[in-house]
């Protein structure tokens, strides 16, 4: 890749330092290894499903530099593998996930792609659509009520979902109380199948926000230091008792909905090569190598670097156990007690 | 009351802007303000004098459901009001007399005695029947509105009402988003009156003007002065005319008050005060009109006694002879439950 003068470049880094640029960078590579890991081990037969994020990479990794883990709560939706790794959850933990086994923070319980953890403060969540909008409004709720300041909830959820009823009374009821919350709208232009343009009339969903009596604002979410300097932003006002927030991040989801889908039954090649020129993990290599942030040599050691520790997080996580079938019914029931013994 | 009885008077000349009403459409928008009145009154009276078991109320809706009321193309529309539209019922023609049947719950009514007092249906005015539940109707009158889109029936629209209070449901936001993605023949007229039962508009949303909503949703999004029914009648009108051609949906907002309690079997004293209710009698737009209709000399003085005395021997004989009808048969208990005379226990 040619050097061009990264002082004309005149990088927009919102206060974030080298490091966390290498980092934010990091977490792309590691996302798109590990989204494309999902899709080869269901392809082979290995892990059930998986889901795709890709073209959420920038989105993701930004929004995640600007949680506080230890004090700020996230509650993610099915395709924030980014979230996950951001706030720091291991390639090993997500492929526990994947493969569902015994050692998975659910105990291989739940949907693959569907992480949890206790102590990163990730919101254990369902894949029913905006069912986890309204706990993560009583979460906020809850902070709000202990007067716990300098906590803030972060809660995400695509395009799709703000058409169900619950994202309506979640935004309303979050706005009366002056929350702090954060919905981050992270807007793929795709709900499975229906475009955004049959989803909703208006598809500017920030501007919902007035409506709400709360800060609305839509970002480039191809762009991490954009979407950090957005998520920052809302969040630091939620913290400081200025209450919720409506952020919107465009995208696009270069995959399929799902390893279950196949989206060439409703739209076209073109179309997502289009938008693959907007691919924002190359751009992001190409923008910190042109800002002297990292060499060509550094990139191509980090990616080195994740491949190793996603195949080494792969091989550790399949040689794991299953659940036993004994655990079945262990954290359904209190103590040992089954109902029918 | 014509205005050939008024020679001189050009009231053309006047700054009162009648939206292009009629006087005669202005007098039966004051009539209709008045039956509402009294009706309700007569739903309370009646409600402690123990003969009917609830009664709602509309008090300070007046002008915006008669004035929406003749926006309304009956034989074309279909209305879906909630529970506080007496207004809108008696302006789109449902008579004292069926009002009174439903108070009363007799055999006669149109649900056969079985629904809700208040709660009207009306088939041959395009009335649908009405839920207790909030928002529930708006789901169904996007559904009459899609159906309308889908049989391409030009010229016809849905007019669905709901108060503040209900804009906090989800139903209403899916019922919205719906109708403006599929650009439906609707309009959502709400009636902000400041209460949901006990809940002041401030606690119920952030920003409490609803209809700035619209805009999220991508429709045009209205407000009015719910106490002046004029204003109320030109924003429905322009609503459902844009609806009625192909134009899709509006959010018209109209702003009035409840003065009396939600219904009989709420106390208001216990969350807001008189005071509050007091200063707002100011604004009560039956009175306001009436003295506008005066000075415009639309009608005269005596002229509106008159029609308050016509309104109210209409009230008392539609209250008698309601009275007088009998309760459905015990024997019609399963009458439109089942089909036929079929019932599953036997």
């Amino acid at each position: 890749m040619a050097k061009t003068d990264t002082k004309a470049k005149a990088l927009e880094r919102h206060g974030l330092t080298d490091e966390q640029l290498r980092k934010i960078f990091r977490n792309m590579l590691l996302q798109r290894q590990l989204d494309n890991r999902g899709f080869q081990l269901n392809r082979q037969g290995k892990v059930p499903f998986a889901l795709g994020s890709e073209g959420h990479e920038a989105l993701q990794a930004g929004a995640a530099m600007a949680f506080e883990r230890g004090k700020d709560i996230l509650a993610p939706y099915y395709r924030d593998l980014g979230l996950a790794l951001g706030i720091g959850l291991t390639p090993y933990e997500i492929l526990l996930s994947l493969f569902a086994r015994a050692a998975d923070h659910n105990g291989g319980r739940q949907f693959p792609n569907h992480y949890s953890s206790k102590a990163a403060g990730l919101m254990s969540f369902s894949s029913i659509l905006a069912a986890h909008i309204p706990h993560a409004v009583g979460s906020a709720y809850a902070m709000k009520y202990r007067r716990e300041a300098g906590r803030a909830v972060l809660v995400t959820c695509g395009d799709g979902t703000t058409s169900e009823g619950e994202w309506h009374e979640s935004m309303n009821f979050a706005a009366i109380h002056k929350l702090p919350l954060v919905m981050l709208v992270e807007n793929n232009e795709w709900a499975i199948s229906t475009p955004l343009d049959r989803q909703m009339a208006q598809p500017e969903i920030w501007k919902r926000a007035k409506g709400y009596g709360m800060p609305g604002l839509r970002f480039n979410g191809y762009d991490p230091l954009e979407t950090y300097g957005a998520v920052k932003e809302a969040l630091d006002r939620a913290r400081s008792g200025g209450g919720p927030s409506l952020i919107e991040g465009m995208c696009y989801r270069y995959l399929a909905h799902s390893t279950d889908d196949n989206d060439m039954t409703y739209r076209t090649k073109e179309v997502v090569a289009e938008h693959r020129k907007k691919d924002p993990v190359p751009n992001f290599e190409r923008v910190l190598v042109d800002a002297g942030v990292m060499s060509d040599k550094d990139v191509e050691a980090m990616k080195k670097d994740v491949l190793r520790e996603t195949n080494e997080a792969t091989d550790k996580a399949e040689s794991m156990p299953y659940p036993q079938t004994s655990d079945l019914y262990t954290h359904v029931y209190e103590g040992a007690w089954q109902p029918w013994q | 009351m014509d205005r050939a009885d008024y020679p001189g008077v050009d009231t053309k000349t006047t700054a009162f802007d009648r939206a292009g009403l009629s006087d005669e459409q202005l007098i039966t928008i004051l009539r209709t303000m008045v039956m509402q009145r009294t009706l309700e009154n007569r739903g309370f009276q009646l409600n402690r004098q123990g003969k009917i078991p609830f009664a709602s109320a509309s008090e300070g809706h007046e002008a915006v459901q008669a004035g929406a009321a003749v926006a309304f193309a009956r034989g074309k529309d279909v209305l879906v009001p909630y529970y506080r539209d007496l207004g809108l019922a008696l302006g789109i023609g449902l008579t004292p007399f069926e009002v009174l049947l439903s108070l009363f719950a007799r055999a006669a009514d149109h649900s056969g005695g079985r629904q809700f007092p208040h709660h009207y249906a009306s088939k041959t005015l395009g009335l649908y029947t009405i839920s207790s539940i909030l928002t529930a109707q708006v789901p169904h009158a996007v559904g009459a509105a899609y159906a309308m889109k889908y049989r391409k029936e030009t010229g016809r629209a849905v007019l669905v009402t709901f108060g503040e209070g209900a804009t906090s449901e989800g139903e209403w936001h899916e019922s919205l988003n719906f109708a403006a993605v599929h650009a439906l023949p609707v309009v959502f007229l709400c009636e902000n009156n400041e209460w949901a039962i006990s809940t002041p508009v401030h606690q119920q949303m952030a920003n409490v003007n609803v209809y700035e909503r619209a805009a999220g949703y991508g429709m045009p999004g209205v407000p009015v002065n719910g106490m002046d029914p004029i204003d109320c009648y030109r924003a429905v009108k322009d609503a459902l005319d844009r609806a009625r051609s192909g134009g899709g949906p509006s959010l018209v907002e109209a702003k009035c008050y409840r003065f009396l309690s939600h219904t009989t079997d709420d106390d208001d004293r216990t969350y807001r005060s008189h005071d509050e209710v007091a200063e707002r009698r100011k604004e009560d737009p039956v009175p306001n009109f009436e003295r506008r209709l005066i000075e415009q000399r639309v009608i005269t003085a005596q002229d509106a006694e008159g029609l308050k005395r016509s309104v109210l021997a209409e009230a008392n004989e539609a209250t008698d002879r309601a009275e007088a009808m009998p309760y459905p048969a015990a024997t019609e208990l399963y009458a439109r439950v089942y089909a036929d005379d079929w019932q599953p226990w036997r």
